[in-house]
């Protein structure tokens, strides 16, 4: 019942507009969400993206957390380059607090966000964590008016490293019909960071560039939208 | 766009004044002044100054970077030299992000607020439109409550007027048997009568023919004509008795059978019990003896066939309770200003764990078929109607004593059935 009325209230109050648009400032925000359980990784993933990532403009990371390194409100990385066109193109990569009790906060950060990449754990023992979190995940894309279906959304299997795991193949045998990518990584490390927010860049962009024209009208193709966000070093695409 | 009102949308570009926003001013662009020994100011991202002198010519700036692009600059009126002008943006930039913090924790807390709060709100809205719904719904369940005990409380009446009806067709059948009675020796007594007179116009055709006395005489002796005569009295003597018999039950059946009497009249109890009596004779006949002990002799202004009704209901209960043998008493007095009428038989008794329910309207332990249940219920609210009382004691094995108590000065109250 409530979460009728949610969908009904809220979903006329934010209207699924893609990214924020400024015509004056020539700038274009894209806001993505790194979402999951508690303790998955993806404020590890934010710093991991913090540490490799060399746009042309890196804000600092802002970090909220509790004594307990438990993120309390969100954690937010700024990053941009400019479009051949002047296009500003800034992003806002938040993550939101996975537990259980912030859900409200969950809510908020979650609202208007252009693309999200669930962080699960890896662990064997988190699988009903892991579930629960992505139902909750639906549940509040619906609540703040978001089109589960159409959002660019990546998962992600965290802790790779860790003993007492899933297999590739039993998470793959899972996700099989499931219509989004699905990546490794090891947060802790780094490793497979990049290529989980490149996969995530790839589905943003298609929707950005039917919105806002990013190929023909501010000359940015696909590859280049990529390579510049990650910066130099990172992207053979780039040069 | 979302109205996000006063605290703002935490995602929102933070400008320089609001990133000021809480910091002592003044005492910031003296520290700087100090710092770099010059004067110094600082402006926004349009020009527009925040703090310091800006108003005139400025040598050196430096930009001051929010989130990612710069939020205003910091200038100087006179050369500095680049590291320290750098140092004081960084230091002021370090201020500057502190705020920031603070402003996006304040922001998302408020947001976060205000949404829970609408939510609460709607969910209170949706909660008040239920519970309207349930009011409603409670009310037209109470009018169809209502309707349902209208309908039963019509069913009840009628059965309680069919009970009525049943108990005078069940002493219709017991007056006719005691009609049936008389009737039968009645007929037999005239029939063997007629027989007789055939003798007697046998002994007058001998007279016509001039027989002599002494004839006669001889006649009259071999034919025992004076014991026919004495028979023919006492059969008529007998038939009479009969016949009065017969009309005695015809006016108490008459009186009796007045179920729907509205008025009232002044009876005395004494002489309804005998009434009674008298017509359901037959229904204790074959297995109890009746005594009665009338000294009640006092009338009272009732429905005398009602309480004919009650007094054949709790005589019919007391037969009933008995097998074989029994003994039925019916004494009447009068006690503190009230006739007692008493019934007691000493039949089977009543379980103690059935007694409190007996006068319940539709409680009975008869066999299905044998009673609705409204006889005791029916008796119980005639008394009431007279303002009176009706209280049983029984027990196992010994027997059943039913009182009815009947003020003698009591108008009687709003009758029920009409
Ligand atoms: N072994 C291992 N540990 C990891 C990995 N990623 C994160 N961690 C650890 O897991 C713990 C939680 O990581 P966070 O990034 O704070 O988790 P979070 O998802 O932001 O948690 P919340 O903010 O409470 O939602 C930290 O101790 C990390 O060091 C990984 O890939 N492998
Ligand atoms: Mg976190």
């Amino acid at each position: 019942m409530a979460a009728i009325l949610d969908v009904l209230f809220i979903g006329r109050f934010f209207p699924k507009v893609m990214a924020q648009y400024d015509e004056s400032s020539q700038k274009l925000t894209i806001k993505l969400v790194y979402y999951g359980p508690a303790l998955s990784g993806k404020t590890t993933n934010l710093m991991r993206l913090h540490d490799i990532l060399t746009p042309d403009m890196k804000g600092e990371l802002m970090i909220m957390e509790t004594a307990d390194d438990r993120t309390l409100f969100f954690d937010l990385l700024p990053l941009g380059f400019r479009a051949p066109s002047g296009l500003l193109i800034k992003f806002k990569v938040y993550t939101v607090p996975g537990q259980v009790i912030h859900d409200s906060t969950r809510k908020a950060v979650l609202s208007r966000s252009d693309g999200v990449v669930f962080v699960a754990d890896s662990q064997r023992t988190q699988s009903v964590n892991n579930g629960e979190s992505f139902e909750n995940l639906a549940a509040n894309a619906a609540r703040v008016g978001l089109d589960f279906q159409q959002l660019p959304l990546v998962v992600q299997f965290n802790k790779r490293d860790l003993p007492a795991i899933l297999s590739e193949q039993e998470i793959m045998a899972r996700w099989e019909k499931a219509p989004w990518p699905v990546l490794f990584s090891s947060a802790l490390t780094g490793e497979g960071i990049i290529e989980t927010f490149k996969a995530l860049l790839a589905a943003v962009y298609l929707t950005c560039d039917r919105l806002y024209r990013l190929q023909s009208d501010h000359g940015l193709d696909c590859d280049s939208f990529i390579a510049q966000t990650l910066g130099g070093s990172l992207s053979s695409a780039k040069g | 766009m979302y109205d996000f009102q006063s605290g703002g949308d935490f995602e929102r570009d933070l400008n320089l004044d609001e990133l000021l926003k809480g910091i002592d001013k003044s005492r910031l662009i003296s520290a700087l002044n100090v710092l770099l020994d010059t004067t110094v100011g600082v402006v926004d991202d349009t020009g527009a100054s925040v703090i310091g002198d800006n108003s005139s010519k400025t040598v050196d700036r430096v930009p001051l970077h929010g989130e990612l692009e710069p939020v205003g600059f910091l200038q100087t009126r006179t050369a500095v030299p680049s590291e320290r002008l750098s140092a004081a943006a960084d230091l002021m930039q370090l201020i500057l992000r502190c705020n920031a913090r603070y402003l996006l924790a304040s922001d998302i807390h408020l947001q976060t607020q205000r949404d829970d709060f609408e939510e609460l709100q709607r969910r209170n809205v949706a909660l008040q439109a239920s519970e309207a719904r349930y009011k409603k719904l409670s009310e037209s369940l109470e009018i169809r409550v209502k309707e349902q005990v209208k309908t039963i409380e019509k069913a009840h009446l009628k059965l309680y007027r069919n009970e009525k009806q049943a108990s005078v067709g069940r002493l219709a059948a017991g007056v006719a048997h005691e009609i049936n009675n008389p009737l039968g020796f009645i007929r037999s007594n005239v029939a063997t009568a007629a027989s007789y007179l055939e003798s007697f116009y046998e002994f007058n055709a001998l007279i016509d023919n001039g027989a002599s006395s002494k004839d006669l005489r001889k006649v009259w002796e071999e034919r025992e004509l004076s014991l026919l005569l004495d028979d023919f009295k006492d059969l008529m003597k007998e038939s009479l008795e009969g016949l009065d018999r017969i009309a005695k039950i015809v006016i108490a059946l008459k009186g009796f059978s007045r179920i729907d009497q509205t008025e009232t009249e002044r009876a005395d109890i004494d002489t309804i019990v005998r009434q009674i009596c008298q017509v359901a004779e037959s229904q204790w006949q074959q297995k109890a003896k009746l005594v009665l002990e009338l000294s009640s002799e006092t009338p009272i202004q009732c429905q005398s066939a009602q309480l004919g009704q009650v007094v054949y209901g709790l005589l019919g209960n007391a037969v009933d309770a008995i097998e074989t043998n029994g003994i039925i008493r019916i004494r009447t007095a009068v006690r503190n200003g009230a006739v007692v009428l008493e019934v007691q038989d000493n039949g089977r008794g009543i379980p103690e764990t059935v007694l409190p329910h007996v006068f319940e309207p539709f409680f009975t332990t008869k066999e299905v078929g044998q009673g609705t249940g409204l006889g005791l219920t029916v008796c119980h609210d005639i008394v009431k109607e007279h303002g009176g009382s009706i209280d049983i004691v029984s027990q196992i094995g010994k027997g059943t004593r039913v009182t009815v108590n009947l003020p003698v000065h009591n108008a009687i109250q709003n009758p029920k059935e009409s």
